[in-house]
């Protein structure tokens, strides 16, 4: 009778314990799995960033391109030839020159310039 | 033997035992023994290098003006074992069209067993991205898209000969472009990728990587608003004089600095595949000239120098016929006793001759080796030649007379500015440059180009000797009249040298006209040198470096001194140099 009792006793706490163990194996499984898929994933977008990246970094080379002929001396004198660009000479008559800058006796005072070139 | 259930038991079980110590042996010897080699053999399959390519660095001026960068451009290549035989028409057709290839060559490209064609290099990016799409549209397949920079000169011919270019496979040739390569190109990276078979990377097992460093921006010393002025004016005077060779040079005289250097004939950067030999030589350092009267300064200097003479000594200079080691030597006038001062003003050769002879061949010959005649300056520029100075040992009779005056030697346009910048910088040699730094994309500096002092050449007193008399050049009693800027007072040496013909002796009627100088003769800002080989002049006997190339240094030093803001003396504002040309008589030598 003890004998038979003994046999069908169900031992709860290894059960338990087997569940558990086989749950955490389980999600470890599962983790792995999703974390490795995420892995992969974030590889992709990285990718494709790194594309887009390279993408625009040549459209910018060739933005920088344009710009550098666009504003190049060639261009710009062509175009002045041509009549788009409007310039004129400045006449040496309208050329202020201020005399150099003498040092101040005092922080706050008054620095006075003067035009050499008029006072003459 | 009874072969009983037990025993049959375990022989089957030591049947497994060896079976599978057998597949473990098997098992220990490919994963720890043959490990690395399969290892290798699966990567070969599935991982390779992956080239990260550097960008090469840009060249810009001296106020960060951009002179040589890149473009993104791809190249089309095909591999003709993923083509669709019943599709290469189709291909050919396509492609003939969108890359303006000829049918034909594209047949004969395609037709080919190769893996590797490449159909057009430097193929724009919208028009890759065109051709892509036609080529999806139609599914097309074998025909392959790879990057690639091509090097681009907004100012195409400007400057072209100093900045060079490079080959297809982005290594610099010439100019700056090949002397500082080392710096310009950088260094590729690599990465070790995985692919799928669809041919797509694994991000995943990306393996070791190494980044690459994009090449280094040289500045040059250059500034690009001379350096107009001076193209401007060049071609000026070849559309004038139509001369075979000209080289206009500007320099700081205190730092060596080159601020503009102009050759005749050019190319265009862009298209120099279509450029001659000769159209690319950069003559200011590779060609080499007699100078003429503008090598007197070295002459005068050496004398003045060894305490020989004085400016105000008096030298009589024969009545213009001189007889020495039985050949005659002759100046353009009849001068009689003459300063040493006007010695240079008049451009006398026999004074030139005596000056030498009373230094003497040997001392001579170390003062022309010390102003850097003989020897390469050192600028960053390939290709510089040394000149020709012979020893006085190969000398002959006549050439203590002849190489005072410029003849029997040869330098280059560079090494000639130089020495007049010695002058102009108090005796002071200055190695020239034409790289003023080299910075990382971001800007910080990896090197910096300070001035550097080759030697004392001459004193200071000597040099600002020489300086006051350099002023009578150009000025109504000197022969470059014509060189006089308003406002301002230049110091400067014309020159003018009959042509050496390869065959030996002189081309008749052929001459190479020069003119160097300096401005504000006091505090010098820039010394130039303009030089014309076989100018055609209207008159044979307007062909002299004072009146072909002094007005031409006179527009440039006047509008160089506009746009560096040197304020003009007003009392020194008088007409014009084309006013003063004809009211001097007298040629300019």
């Amino acid at each position: 009778m003890n004998r038979s009792r003994q046999l069908n006793r169900v031992g709860a706490a290894s059960l338990a314990r087997w569940i558990v163990i086989t749950a955490l194996l389980a999600a470890a499984g599962l983790c792995y799995v999703y974390l490795t898929l995420q892995l992969h994933r974030l590889g992709d977008r990285k990718k494709s960033l790194e594309t887009e990246l390279v993408g625009l970094r040549t459209q910018n080379d060739v933005a920088n391109v344009q710009i550098a002929a666009l504003t190049s001396r060639s261009a710009l004198q062509r175009r002045l030839k041509e009549g788009y660009l409007k310039m004129i000479p400045i006449a040496e008559q309208n050329i202020v020159r201020l005399a150099p800058i003498r040092p101040a006796p005092e922080e706050n005072a008054i620095r006075p310039v003067a035009n050499d070139q008029v006072s003459r | 033997m009874r072969w009983n259930g037990r025993t049959r038991c375990a022989l089957v079980c030591i049947g497994f035992v060896l079976l599978f110590s057998a597949f473990s042996f098997r098992l220990i010897y490919l994963q720890l023994v043959k490990h690395d080699e399969y290892a290798g053999l699966a990567a070969e399959k599935h991982v390779y290098k992956q080239p990260i390519y550097a960008e090469r660095g840009a060249i810009t001026d001296a106020n960060g003006e951009v002179l040589a960068h890149n473009v993104p451009v791809e190249i089309v290549v095909a591999d003709t074992s993923h083509l669709n035989k019943e599709k290469v028409a189709e291909a050919v057709a396509l492609l003939s069209r969108d890359l303006k290839i000829d049918a034909d060559e594209l047949w004969g490209k395609l037709g080919s067993d190769r893996h590797y064609i490449v159909l057009k290099r430097d193929v724009p990016e919208s028009a890759a991205d065109a051709l892509r799409a036609k080529l999806r549209e139609q599914n097309l397949r074998g025909i392959y898209f790879e990057h690639d920079a091509a090097r681009l000169y907004p100012n195409g011919s400007m400057l072209c000969h100093v900045i060079g270019f490079t080959d297809f496979d982005h290594k610099g040739i010439q100019g700056v472009e090949a002397s500082m390569d080392e710096y310009l190109r950088g260094q590729d990276g690599y990465r070790y990728i995985e692919h799928n078979r669809a041919g797509q990377e694994i991000v995943l097992y990306r393996g070791q990587e190494r980044a690459s460093r994009d090449g280094y921006q040289v500045h040059l010393s250059v500034d690009l608003n001379l350096q107009n002025i001076v193209e401007n004016e060049i071609d000026a005077a070849v559309r004038e004089y139509s001369p075979e060779r000209a080289t206009i040079l500007l320099m700081r005289p205190q730092t060596g600095e080159v601020l503009a250097m102009a050759n005749r004939p050019n190319f265009d950067l862009n298209q120099r595949s279509t450029a001659r030999p000769e159209q690319m030589k950069n003559r200011a350092v590779i060609d080499m000239m007699e100078p003429g009267s503008t090598f007197k300064i070295v002459t005068a200097a050496a004398a003045l120098n060894e305490k020989k003479v004085r400016p105000d000594t008096t030298i009589y200079c024969e009545k213009g016929i001189w007889n020495y080691g039985g050949r005659t030597l002759h100046d353009h006038r009849p001068y009689g006793e003459l300063s040493v001062q006007d010695i240079l003003v008049k451009s006398s050769n026999i004074g030139a001759a005596k000056l030498a002879i009373s230094l003497g061949d040997q001392k001579f010959y170390e003062y022309i080796r010390r102003f850097g005649f003989g020897e390469r300056t050192g600028v960053e520029l390939p290709g510089e030649i040394n000149g020709m100075i012979r020893p006085p040992q190969n000398w002959s009779k006549i050439s203590i007379t002849r190489i005072p005056m410029g003849h029997e030697v040869a330098v280059t346009p560079l090494q000639m500015t130089v020495a007049m910048a010695t002058i102009a910088n108090g005796g002071k040699l200055i190695t020239p440059r034409v790289v003023k730094s080299i910075t990382t994309a971001d800007g910080k500096t990896i090197s910096e180009f300070s001035p550097s002092v080759v030697r004392q050449v001459i004193s200071e007193e000597t040099a600002k000797q020489i300086g006051r008399a350099l002023r009578g050049v150009v000025s109504d009693r000197g022969t470059a009249a014509a060189a006089a800027v308003p406002g301002f007072i230049i110091a400067g040496k014309t020159g003018t040298a009959q042509k050496v013909d390869p065959h030996g002796g002189y081309e008749k009627g052929k001459y190479i006209v020069s003119f160097t100088g300096f401005l504000p003769a006091d505090h010098p800002e820039f010394v130039g040198l303009v030089v014309l080989d076989d100018a055609k002049t209207s008159k044979p006997e307007l062909n002299y470096g004072g009146l072909v190339a002094g007005p031409i240094f006179a527009r440039i030093a006047e509008k160089a001194a506009r746009y560096l803001d040197l304020a003009p003396q007003p009392d020194l504002i008088k007409p014009t140099a084309a006013g003063r040309v004809a009211s001097t008589s007298a040629p300019g030598h």
